[in-house]
């Protein structure tokens, strides 16, 4: 089969790219250090997690056997992660193939879970010197769109949280391997959440990209992957290319990434809560519903998004009237009215309250006389 | 079963009593020839089309390419060899373009494209066992619209779907568009869309607009167009 070659990126969207970040703006309309939406879906399997941040998503399981300990560490269990890039993700990813790009994701994902000492190790061991536990997490990338490795990481470390073993019990001579159904299974003990944070470095340090998207990442000069937990411990510091980019840079960027971590690591919490909830009322969990709202709700915001940029020029025409998830917060004289997904208007309040709102009705009864005659 | 203009059709699905004129079909892409008379195969999954007299297609949400002859590419180049510029047009191979291929160009004067430039070019051959060939000039040695593309611009990728129904001549989004900001645009059958605008914002813009355009069906799109 021949090989699928990357599509190499133009002059002209690499100048365009750092034309924009000149003018402070990013081609999806975040700022410089605004990160992509997260979402995290369980499956029906123990320890089968789906993430999708923005467009990039990946999906961890993680499974158990049992085998013999490394006779260096008799008693502590094993656990391996491995990061597959399908052509599914891109299409010049081969299957089964190492390349460069997979064995250093792989190697920052080492770092941040298995070398950090996340897991317990100890408690995964049966019988020292002779069986314990190896976990293996196998994250496959199903949608590359820039930043592999947040993605990856959140994904295995969230799988692993979600994951419970086999209940093991011993009578002296033999070990049995009990089924989920005879007793509860055991879940992983997991001392701190790390995760990574990245960030794409452009103009040797003077720029720094928050969760870079795919054309961020091929044009940027280095990249930067921050591994940390929600106690602002640094797990993994990765910077890879070549750029020239000062100490200070990077100890205010980590400090940024702490907060980050921590409210990603909060997020992954929370969502194990809801899938406990959601298994205790044996609701039965599966994709196929995320799949069909995340459809719905990418076409609302596409139609919101296309009404906006037609807008934005001249303001004859109003936003759409009825937006569902309009909330509107009250201060001491201005209104911030939020307009979808991280958009929102400050909007100055009149003395006269009842009128401040422009009656849009009439707006476009105007335009319309106007565009007919 | 009885298969109608406009329903969603599956391969294999097969139609019966085609539409001819003087015992001439045409049918595009996802049909193939039956063995029994007045009748169509399917073999793509999509929307069949349908356009009086005798054109029959199937509209179906692909986003590889697939080169044919005579479609308007946007490529980039990714090599040059010597005479010979390698482009890449999204297409399972690079496509092969001469610098003599382009208006006025001769062996000392050629145009001087650098690796990473965008072209717009038409596909003068494309077969499936040989490589395709691109020319920026038409048959009479003129460019035309042809030829390399600013590096001022931008360069996106939409479905090939959302090609087909930009260009169709029906359609208003770019015409809406040319309303509100002055643009020139490059659409590609491949799919890359290249524009260029006055400014960083306006081309962001058009950018969005496209992007947005592809969730929504061809009456929305009219439907706010006319709005304007």
């Amino acid at each position: 089969m021949a090989k699928v070659r990357e599509s190499p990126v133009a002059t002209c969207e690499k100048n365009f790219l750092l034309k924009a970040l000149s003018n402070y703006t990013r081609l999806d309309g975040r700022a410089f250090d605004e990160f992509r939406n997260i979402k995290i879906q369980f499956g029906k399997d123990w320890g089968c997690c789906y993430v999708a941040l923005g467009q990039t998503c990946a999906l961890a399981q993680v499974s158990s056997e049992i085998q013999q300990p490394n006779s260096a560490r008799p008693s502590e269990g094993i656990i391996n992660i491995n990061v597959e890039l399908n052509p599914m993700a891109a299409a010049h990813f081969e299957p089964g193939r190492q390349t460069d790009m997979s064995v250093q994701i792989n190697r920052i994902l080492e770092k941040c879970i298995k070398d950090s000492k996340a897991v317990d190790l100890e408690s995964l061991c049966i019988k020292v010197n002779e069986k314990v536990w190896l976990f293996r997490v196998d994250v496959n990338i199903l949608s590359h769109e820039g930043n592999i490795v947040d993605c990856a990481s959140i994904a295995a470390i969230a799988a692993l949280a979600h994951y419970r073993r086999p209940d093991v019990t011993s009578d002296g001579e033999e070990i049995i391997v009990h089924t989920y159904s005879q007793r509860d299974p055991v879940p992983t003990v997991l001392h701190h959440h790390p995760i990574c944070v990245s960030y794409a470095v452009f103009n040797e340090g003077e720029v720094l990209l928050a969760d870079p998207t795919l054309l961020e990442e091929n044009v940027a000069e280095a990249h930067l992957n921050i591994g940390l937990n929600a106690y602002k411990e640094l797990c993994t510091l990765h910077l890879g290319g070549s750029t020239t980019l000062n100490q200070h840079c990077v100890i205010q960027y980590t400090e940024k990434a702490a907060k980050r971590a921590a409210e990603v690591i909060d997020f992954i919490k929370k969502s194990l809560e809801e899938d406990t909830v959601k298994r205790d009322q044996d609701e039965v969990a599966d994709f196929s519903s995320t799949l069909f709202s995340e459809i719905q709700e990418d076409t609302v915001n596409a139609l919101i998004g296309t009404l906006n940029t037609w807008t934005t020029q001249e303001n004859k025409w109003k936003k759409p009237k009825q937006l569902s998830n309009i909330e509107i917060v009250e201060n001491d004289n201005s209104v911030i009215e939020v307009v979808g997904e991280k958009a929102a208007a400050l909007v100055p309040r009149g003395k006269d309250e009842s009128d401040v709102w422009i009656c849009i009705d009439e707006d476009v009864d105007d335009d319309c006389i106007l565009i007919e005659s | 079963m009885v298969i109608n203009i406009g329903d969603v059709v599956y391969p294999g699905d097969t139609i019966n009593n085609v539409e001819s004129l003087r015992g001439v079909t045409l049918f595009g892409p996802g049909l193939h020839r039956s063995d029994k008379p007045n009748k169509l195969q399917i073999t793509r999954a999509g929307i069949l089309s349908f356009k009086t007299p005798n054109v029959y297609w199937v509209e179906s949400l692909q986003k590889r390419y697939v080169p044919k002859k005579g479609d308007l590419v946007v490529g980039v180049v990714s090599k040059k060899a010597g005479d010979v510029l390698k482009v890449d047009i999204c297409s399972s191979e690079l496509a092969s373009l001469s610098t003599l291929a382009f208006e006025g160009a001769t062996k000392k004067q050629r145009p001087d494209l650098q690796v990473g430039d965008c072209v717009y070019a038409r596909l003068l051959s494309a077969h499936r066992e040989m490589e395709p060939e691109l020319v920026c000039v038409d048959s009479y040695y003129k460019a035309g619209k042809l030829g390399p593309l600013s590096v001022d611009g931008f360069l996106t990728t939409v479905s090939l779907n959302l090609v087909n129904r930009l260009l169709n001549i029906e359609n208003p989004l770019l015409r809406t568009l040319g309303k509100k900001y002055v643009y020139e645009i490059a659409v590609g059958m491949n799919g890359r869309v290249w524009i260029n605008a006055r400014s960083t914002k306006d081309i962001l813009a058009i950018v969005t607009a496209l992007q947005a355009a592809e969730h929504q069906s061809d009456k929305t799109i009219l439907e706010i167009c006319r709005k304007y």
